[in-house]
């Protein structure tokens, strides 16, 4: 007999501790709203959004389309409104521990490193970190449900590219676009590549990063 | 059998609304299995009635997001097992052995051909050997082979990808096959 049935004949002989009865209290706990609210709350976030950027004159461009993709909205307008040039780590949010990191966002994915580079988060369901590829610095960052409206705003029509990873639907944007994170001021961001996966929205960004290296380093993320 | 899904399908939709009755009608079965997964990950009972808890109450607070007709299992145990860790992580508590086989078989008047196949002694010893592998290893066999779950199941509770799991489930029997060594 192989060594897999002899496990499989082998679980009727385990002693098991009796499972306990649970008491779940469900009184007056809070519950969250469906995709279909969440969803609508984003769209009514996103035309506010929009009423926002575009009252203000210098950031007024004509929007060519809007593209959602996990918790990220991409705007395409034709021409890309004033935003500060920040370094990666700045406005990451305090370094907070693993187990936190994880019970923001379940399905955490890390690169291989060790030692393994600090988590940060801005509250809500986001974690991010910034560790290097190649010598050069590259932000993960990691958006659960919770995680609030975070817009990106590109310019040109053909500045989108749909791509995939390990089957998920991706984009990546290559060269200069806005970042807007909730309550912090629009940023200029590199190189990204954005996929969603389950209830989590995974977004890497690189100045020098690739698709090509952007991609390889997404599929080579793991649960730690 | 098939008026189970339908059933399952009632209680989700009725939960969803805010009917905790249902909720709890529907999460019944499923405990047993989220306990010994919890426990499983923990190594202590405690904890793992915490985790199986918690994580069920979680899993409520979600439900809106969960989508009727969809496997229920996989999700509570994802939740379940997520806690799991988490405690595990807080806890600190080092490995110890806690899987034992019972003397005999409960319940069953005669063996099964495979029973007949691993007596008391190996079966003693080959807890021992899955006992001693690595923690990954040790539950995803334990997953897939003394709680039956699914390829996918064993997925979703151990927070890895499906192809992981395949590839994980092999090197696992391998490192215990080394470890089992040569049958009495």
């Amino acid at each position: 007999m192989d060594l897999a049935r002899e496990l499989s004949a082998l679980a009727a002989h385990v002693e098991w501790p009796a499972t306990p009865e649970l008491r779940l209290s469900l009184e007056g706990v809070p519950r969250r709203r469906s995709r279909r609210a969440v969803f609508a709350a984003v769209a009514l976030a996103a035309v506010l959004a929009v009423g926002v950027a575009f009252a203000v004159p210098q950031s007024r461009a004509a929007l060519l389309r809007f593209l959602h993709l996990g918790a990220v909205t991409i705007m395409v307008v034709d021409e890309l409104p004033a935003a500060q040039e920040r370094p990666l780590t700045a406005g990451l949010g305090p370094v907070i521990s693993r187990a936190d990191a994880e019970a923001l966002v379940p399905d955490l994915l890390l690169p291989a490193l060790a030692p393994e580079p600090p988590l940060h988060s801005l509250g809500g369901a986001t974690v991010s970190l910034v560790f290097e590829l190649d010598g050069k610095p590259v932000l993960l960052s990691e958006y659960g449900y919770g995680a609030g409206f975070i817009k990106k705003v590109v310019s040109g029509a053909g500045s989108v590219e749909f791509t995939s990873v390990d089957g998920a639907t991706a984009a990546w944007i290559p060269g200069p676009h806005n970042l807007y994170l909730p309550g912090t001021a629009p940023r200029l961001a590199g190189n990204v590549l954005v996929w969603e996966r389950g209830s989590v929205t995974y977004r890497l960004e690189g100045p020098t990063l690739s698709r090509s290296a952007a991609l390889e380093l997404a599929r080579s993320l793991r649960h730690v | 059998m098939e008026g189970r899904p339908r059933a399952e399908r009632e209680l989700v939709l009725r939960a969803q609304a805010g009917d905790a009755r249902a909720y709890e009608e529907l999460v019944h079965p499923h405990e047993e299995i989220a306990f010994r997964v919890a426990y499983l990950i923990t190594r202590n009972a405690a904890d793992a009635e915490d985790a199986a808890q918690d994580g069920l109450v979680k899993a409520w607070r979600a439900l809106a997001r969960f989508r009727a007709g969809e496997p229920l299992r996989p999700w509570l145990l994802k939740i379940v097992a997520n806690e799991a860790r988490n405690r595990r992580r807080s806890s600190g508590r080092r490995d110890q052995l806690v899987l034992r086989a019972a003397a005999a078989s409960p319940g069953e008047a005669a063996p099964s051909p495979e029973e007949a196949a691993v007596g008391a002694g190996e079966r003693g010893r080959l807890l021992a050997a899955l006992e001693q592998l690595p923690g990954r290893a040790r539950e995803i066999l334990a997953c897939r082979y003394l709680l039956d779950l699914s390829e996918e199941e064993t997925a979703a509770a151990l927070g890895v990808r499906l192809g992981t799991v395949k590839s994980r489930s092999a090197r696992a029997l391998e490192k215990l096959r080394e470890a089992y060594g040569p049958r009495a």
